[in-house]
């Protein structure tokens, strides 16, 4: 633990926090995957977790979501407790999420990977299948209006009715970032959003993720590696290193801290990504 | 009946091809293969025939017909006709044809009965399995739960039971029935109040474990309560020396179905957290536990020797009707047991396709698409495992009822593993997930077992070469066998497919191929065909991809 | 029962139950091993075993008329079924779940259940040619007497034995013995061969491997050669210690193998051995413990006999899975994100 004390969000972010991570840690067996990493995520706010490969960032974001239980430590999403939760409770409490390498239901359509990140909202039971109640009706309604707003809201309206892992490479991260959308959720979790795309695609992306948040109001927490995007689109960066939290603050202070210059340069792991964004900007 | 079509007609990748109008053609089948099935299941007409009555009177043969007769349904749901055509021919065939030709050969209706109950437990196992994906191999043991909730009352077992507590009460007396009834109810109550807790705040492990020994309190509680009641009553023993009053039939219809579906959460529980090889293996484990249990409980359920007489139920208005219709007061109950198996077949067909298509069916194939993305999208695995188990338990519940009440007779070995493997191999051979697949998976498996098998065996029977040990009637595992093996190596996605099954398995292949000549079936008449896409395993999925 | 009697009975209960243990053991490998490289549970193991025992069967009884030494009996029938099982595993491998790699997870296992249903039947057959079903042993003099029995020249080592209450027959021995023996080679094949490295590295990665070099398809293949083998050996051990088998009788012997190889950690070479052992004696302790009889109100769940002991394997598993799903000696296997 190099440096653990907690900058004051500045310029124009919120002072409330929507998230607030302390002292998480996970253990696995004698390994520490993450060591007592402390974030707070103001709200509305876009923020990154940067770190070189194998840092933890994965398995943080699977503490939050509820996958993994952590060892120790506490996450609360507006003062909400989750630890201990399930990870559809978590999701259900307002945290979606999208994966690192595409989780989409291979044999449904867009429309019905949708509808089933819809599911959490939807009160309809059992029994209002069987009976074809009106309350039923008005779910299913509900569902296909939602998947047919969060599909044009990603642009993916032309897919619709194509199976979900038939799309193109890059539409198919924009309909898990949709799936996830879909339980409208306070805040959402982008694991390698950008992973594997091209330039061009990376930038509709990043005009995505400003529109998320600009005019759906919901919070985003991503981790990447690209640093161009980073940089550019983060209002608040944390840095892990070891499972350790070694830096956060905002874009400029990052860049600029010896300790995450020697986690990425010295190490040699992401030199040449992160050198060529230093000459850039 | 469009059952698979969830949606409908969409700018498709690629056209359906238009399909001919048949509805001559079917009408024309109809007529045909109703007459031969007449003829055929009418002896005094075939005794006439000569030489071909006695083709006609072959157990092969006969299944070859049955099979021909049972095709027009499955051609009225599939070919493009009019609907007053299939509606003629779907009805025609089940509600008249049949049950006329059964008149004058009651093995038909009891085949018919066998085979829409065997249909019944294929669209079960076909929740849990084929939209769950979860494996179970114990599949047979809730029919088992249905046919003894049944049997064991509306036979002398009953009044055996009774007898034995009437002369063992033990401490037993009003006094147990008071502390088993506040056990219960304490016991239930706190179960509750941890689950609403369970609600507000994360569960902890003190919390949890008292709700576990809340949990063991309510099994002793109501374990007390029974026993008590048992003794109480004991003095009834006389009266229902033969059974209980078969007008509880109705209510124990219902008892059938919460029994089974209870006991298919109570296995499901502490099992559907497993993974998919682990879940087989011990769900064919608590199959055997049950039925072992069936074979030891020798107080409840006579042991190996099996339960017999069993009631049935007794519907007068019916049996005026069937009477009226020119049946045989000794076929009335098989006649009533056909009505009621095609109801109540109807029923469970209906709320599988309700299910499917809705917020549950989509969790259901969601995890079987991918587990952990089905929960992270808000998908409570627990719960909509359980949904699956107990529903396929159930329609196995009411199912074992109705086969107790039909075959009059059960035996821990009527509900064995090889039974469990029959309806997977149904399931498997019409297309898992797919609602018409698996019926005709069931009635193409339930004639091979109970017609051309020993039909066959009969035939070799008398010829000299052949062995008995090794008489083609003996060969049902292998055959069972081989249509696992032969669907899963050259079509697994079953005869009938369910359209989102074969995109899943199909991901890599050209399906154009594929869906041009197999599939000439509805399923996909209103829907799309769609082209090849990525390939859809998982990169942690160690068994995936020769790579 | 008074100690004096109860000790020696439960010291052989015990130690019958480890003999029982070593077949077990050698059943549960081969669906350890085949379950390493392809986390596939091979239903079919248990026809594949007992494709050994009737294998054992079909020497002794060709040779029953011979004055062979009953040793050298042994080493043919065990040499026969492990070749004609290890053959039938490869051919099973390569006919029914090569072309299915790649396939969602329930394609291959309900493959292997149908394998599984057919090589029952098949077996059924062929003996059945021959009009016979239940296919009784036919041991070479002397292995069914008494270890070290009196008149023998090893008899102080037998008395000595049964001075402390063990009373064992010659056959256990050699069965205990041979089983080492295979574990031993096992052993060193595993561990000390480039063979047996290569299969090693395929079991934890087999795209890596592919990439090292190491021919996966080959030493897949090997793998169900080896577990196919075991089968063999273990299969004519079954037949030595039950003395009857059918071409039915796999289904429980290779459930419970299954539980041991789950219970020691699946994909543990000597977890398998560690669970076979253990279940092995908790069989058998279920078998003569009267579980239910005792308890409150339940003295009429039925007579505690031989069924009862069938489903404590199961118990065992579903206890296993819910409190330590790795086993025994297994290591942890986090689901990657």
């Amino acid at each position: 633990m190099i440096k653990t004390t907690t900058r004051p969000p500045t310029s124009g972010l919120s002072s409330t926090s929507i998230l607030e991570v302390d002292a998480l840690t996970k253990e696995f067996g004698g390994l520490t995957a993450v060591n007592s990493v402390t974030m707070h995520v103001p709200e509305r706010a876009i923020v990154s977790v940067i770190g070189p490969n194998g840092a933890g960032k994965t398995t943080f974001f699977n503490m939050i979501t509820g996958i993994y239980a952590p060892t120790r430590g506490s996450i609360k999403l507006a003062g909400r407790e989750l630890v201990g939760m399930r990870p559809d409770q978590v999701t259900e409490a307002g945290i979606a999420r999208t994966f690192q390498n595409i989780r989409l239901f291979s044999s449904m359509t867009s429309e019905e990977n949708i509808m089933v990140g819809r599911t959490c909202r939807l009160k309809s039971t059992f029994v209002d299948a069987v009976l074809r109640t009106r309350r039923f009706h008005e779910t299913e309604a509900e569902a296909r209006e939602a998947a047919r707003v969060m599909l044009d809201f990603v642009g993916l309206s032309k897919w619709r009715n194509e199976i979900a892992t038939n799309l193109p490479y890059g539409d198919q991260r924009k309909l898990e970032i949709a799936r996830a959308l879909a339980s409208t959720p306070k805040l959402i979790l982008l694991d390698e959003p950008a992973a594997g795309m091209n330039p061009r695609e990376t930038e509709d992306l990043k005009a995505l993720i400003r529109r998320i948040r600009d005019e759906l109001g919901v919070t985003i927490c991503l981790i990447e590696h690209d640093m161009r995007l980073v940089m550019t689109l983060s209002e608040y960066i944390t840095v892990l290193d070891y499972g350790t939290k070694i830096s956060e603050g905002l874009p400029h202070q990052v860049r600029n801290d010896p300790a995450v210059m020697e986690a990425y340069l010295g190490r040699g792991a992401a030199a040449g990504e992160y050198g060529k964004e230093e000459a850039s900007t | 009946m469009t059952v698979a079509n969830a949606n409908p007609p969409k700018p498709a990748v690629r056209r359906p091809l238009v399909k001919p109008d048949r509805t001559a053609l079917l009408v024309a089948f109809f007529v045909v293969t109703s007459v031969l099935l007449l003829i055929s299941h009418a002896p005094d007409v075939m005794r006439n025939l000569g030489p071909f009555g006695d083709v006609l009177r072959n157990k092969v043969v006969e299944a070859l017909i049955v099979s021909l007769f049972l095709a027009n349904v499955l051609f009225a749901y599939l070919w493009k006709a009019a609907n007053w055509a299939k509606l003629l021919v779907g009805a025609g065939s089940l509600l008249v044809v049949l049950p006329w030709a059964g008149r004058t050969d009651t093995s038909l209706l009891d085949l018919s009965i066998q085979i829409m109950i065997f249909a019944a437990l294929a669209l079960g196992l076909n929740i849990v399995v084929g939209l769950a994906g979860l494996l179970d191999l114990g599949y047979v043991a809730f029919f088992a739960v249905g046919a003894y909730t049944w049997s064991i009352f509306a036979s002398p077992r009953f009044g055996e039971v009774l007898k034995y507590y009437g002369s063992n009460p033990g401490t037993t007396g009003s006094g147990t029935l008071a502390i088993g009834l506040v056990l219960t109810a304490v016991t239930a109550g706190s179960m509750i109040f941890i689950r609403s807790l369970h609600g507000r705040i994360a569960p902890t492990r003190a919390s949890n474990l008292s709700f576990l020994i809340a949990g063991f309190g309510l099994l002793s509680g109501i374990i007390l309560v029974g026993r008590s009641i048992l003794v109480l009553f004991a003095g009834s023993a006389e009266a229902v020396a033969n059974g209980i009053n078969p007008g509880f039939f109705w209510l124990f219809l219902a008892l059938s179905i919460m029994t089974a579906a209870l006991v298919g959460v109570l296995i499901g529980l502490p099992v559907l957290k497993l993974k998919g090889d682990y879940l087989a293996i011990i769900t064919l484990g608590l199959g055997e536990v049950i039925r072992v249990l069936a074979n030891n409980l020798s107080l409840y359920t006579a042991g190996s020797q099996g339960i017999t007489p069993i009631g049935s139920a007794s519907v007068p208005w019916f049996n005026g009707l069937a009477g009226a219709l020119g049946f045989r007061p000794d076929q009335f109950y098989l006649l009533f047991l056909y009505v009621l198996v095609l109801a109540v077949i109807a029923l469970i067909l209906l709320v599988n396709v309700r299910l499917d298509k809705s917020r549950i069916g989509r969790a259901w194939v969601a995890i079987r698409d991918d587990e952990i993305a089905a929960q992270a999208m808000g998908v409570p695995l627990m719960q909509t495992k359980l949904i699956a188990f107990a529903t396929g338990a159930s329609f196995a519940g009411v199912m074992g009822m109705i086969f107790a009440a039909k075959q009059t007779f059960i035996s821990p070995e009527s509900f064995n593993l090889l039974q469990s493997i029959t309806v997977l191999s149904m399931v498997v051979l019409g297309g898992m997930g797919s609602f018409s697949g698996v019926i005709l998976g069931a009635a193409v498996v339930t004639l091979l077992n109970l017609r051309i098998l020993p039909g066959l065996g009969e035939a070799s029977a008398n010829v000299s070469w052949i062995p008995q040990e090794v008489n083609p009637a003996n060969f049902n595992r292998f055959i069972f066998g081989s249509i696992l093996v032969a669907m899963m190596l050259l079509r697994p996605e079953g005869l009938l497919p369910n359209k989102r099954v074969a995109r899943e398995l199909h991901h890599e292949d050209d399906q154009e191929d594929e869906s041009g000549d197999g599939n000439a079936s509805g399923l996909e008449a209103g829907g799309d065909v769609y082209s090849a896409g990525f390939a859809t395993t998982k990169e942690d999925d160690k068994t995936g991809g020769d790579r | 029962m008074e100690l004096s009697v109860l000790l020696p009975f439960i010291v052989n209960v015990i130690i019958g139950g480890l003999v029982l243990g070593f077949v077990y053991a050698i059943i549960a490998l081969g669906y350890t091993m085949v379950y390493g490289v392809l986390q596939l549970i091979n239903f079919a193991h248990s026809e594949v075993f007992i494709t050994g025992a009737v294998v054992g069967f079909e020497v002794f009884r060709v040779l029953q008329d011979s004055a062979m030494n009953g040793y050298l009996k042994l080493l043919i029938a065990l040499l026969a079924a492990m070749v004609i099982s290890g053959l039938l595993n490869v051919l099973i491998e390569r006919l029914a779940y090569r072309p299915l790699r790649g396939s969602p997870r329930l394609v291959p296992l309900i493959t292997a259940i149908g394998v599984s249903l057919i090589l029952q039947d098949v077996l059924r057959f062929l003996e059945g040619l021959q009009g016979r079903f239940d296919l009784t042993y036919i041991l070479p003099a002397g292995f069914g007497n008494k270890f070290c029995a009196a008149e023998s020249t090893c008899a102080p080592v037998g008395n000595a034995l049964r001075a402390i209450g063990v009373d064992v027959q010659l056959k256990d021995v050699i069965l205990v013995v041979v089983s080492l023996v295979s574990l031993t080679v096992l052993n060193y094949v595993v561990n000390k061969t480039r063979m047996g490295k290569a299969i090693r590295a395929v079991s934890q990665d087999r795209v890596t491997a592919g990439l090292m070099g190491v021919d996966s398809n080959l030493m897949i293949s090997a793998t169900f050669l080896i577990g196919g083998a075991l089968g063999g050996v273990s299969g004519v051990l079954f037949g030595l210690k039950f003395g009857t088998v059918n071409a039915y009788s796999g289904f429980d012997p290779g459930i419970i193998a299954f539980t041991a190889a789950v219970l020691g950690g699946i994909g543990s070479i000597p977890g398998a051995v560690l669970g076979g052992l253990l279940l092995g004696v908790i069989q058998n302790l279920i078998g003569v413990t009267n579980i239910f009889g005792n308890l409150l109100g339940l003295a009429n769940l039925g007579t505690i006999d031989a069924s009862y002991s069938k489903i404590g394997p199961f118990i065992v598993l579903v206890l296993i899975l819910i409190f330590k799903p790795t086993g025994l000696l297994g290591k942890s296997n986090v689901e990657k994100v």
